[in-house]
């Protein structure tokens, strides 16, 4: 009886520490920056969301287009309708997978690096990256910053002659987000 | 004295495409307050369209000056002072959001959960949540 009884507290134990931890934002920072001697070019989006499993290592990010803000008009009109045709391909993902997973204490303040593989897909096309990032851990909250550069060609994002001085080859991101546990 | 004719309104031209070009350039953002509204909508209504049909949702609502009205679930200011508030949907995981214009003046920046609310903005689809930006509030 006796041990019936350790064996399901062992049980249930297991399923509460086995049952997934989500961590989740609606307000993740997506910003990024095309530089060239002719013009710099900088947009935000300020509602990306992103799910987070600390007990997988899964994670997803999405964008939508069209809620990147430029301070120029002519360029956010440019940037929908010509370049990520946002009207078609209305959003960005990225679904990937932390590799370094057993390096990073979730429940332990501090600072980790983070390792992720996945699959990101921009204007339609999807593409294998590895991307790589920091992971604050405090008081329960993560604290996400990851920087990268995503080159328009390696997405079919055709610059026309005309402006390809003016856009960088290589766009600059920057994510940054606080992901808050996920009650379920 | 024919030459120099030509010279003025080759001149002339150019200044004038100038001109039309570096207001082209400048072209400010739609003012959304005093927009037409394209469609108006329910917060709960909308986002039950999106879930029912995301493509169909798409074509009516984006890039459409859209008022939306429902009750403030939550309201949130960034570092940058920039505001979100955030529409109750009749959902448990995901609201209608609605992001404060950066290009425009608003009367007021705080919004109580509880308060019912109409924006004026531009829908961007569908993530979790149905977001718009660039919203005024509309009275």
């Amino acid at each position: 009886m006796q041990k019936l009884i350790v064996a399901f507290f062992a049980l249930f134990l297991l399923g509460t520490t086995a049952h997934a931890q989500k961590y989740f934002t609606r307000d993740a920072k997506v910003k990024f920056s095309s530089e060239t001697p002719m013009e710099k070019i900088e947009a935000l989006n300020k509602s990306g969301t992103c799910v987070l499993d600390v007990a997988t290592g899964k994670m997803e990010w999405k964008v939508l287009i069209k809620g990147f803000l430029f301070e120029k008009a002519l360029m956010q009109e440019h940037f929908n309708e010509n370049y990520m045709e946002s009207s078609s391909f209305p959003n960005a993902q990225f679904k990937g997978q932390i590799t370094n997973l057993s390096e990073i204490n979730f429940t332990q303040d501090g600072k980790y690096n983070v390792k992720t593989t996945g699959k990101m897909t921009i204007h339609g096309v999807e593409r294998d990256v590895n991307i790589e990032g920091t992971l604050k851990v405090s008081k329960g909250t993560l604290e996400v910053l990851s920087n990268f550069v995503i080159k328009p060609e390696d997405y079919k994002i055709a610059i026309p002659s005309l402006v390809k001085d003016n856009i960088a080859k290589e766009i600059k991101v920057v994510v940054s987000t606080t992901l808050a546990p996920l009650k379920s | 004295m024919k030459k120099q004719t030509i010279l003025y309104v080759l001149l002339a031209a150019v200044l004038v495409g100038g001109i039309v070009g570096y207001q082209l350039w400048n072209k400010p953002h739609q003012d959304i307050a005093a927009a037409k509204t394209d469609v108006a909508v329910d917060a709960t209504a909308l986002y039950n369209e999106y879930n029912t049909d995301e493509n169909a949702a798409n074509a009516k609502y984006l890039d459409k000056v859209v008022a939306i009205t429902g009750k403030v679930k939550d309201a949130s200011k960034d570092a940058d002072g920039a505001v979100k508030v955030n529409l109750d949907a009749g959902s448990e995981m995901g609201v209608v959001a609605c992001e404060l214009s950066p290009f425009a003046k608003h009367a007021r920046t705080e919004f109580q959960p509880g308060e019912q609310v109409t924006f004026k903005g531009k829908c961007t689809g569908l993530n979790l949540d149905v977001v718009f930006v660039e919203c005024v509030e509309s009275k």
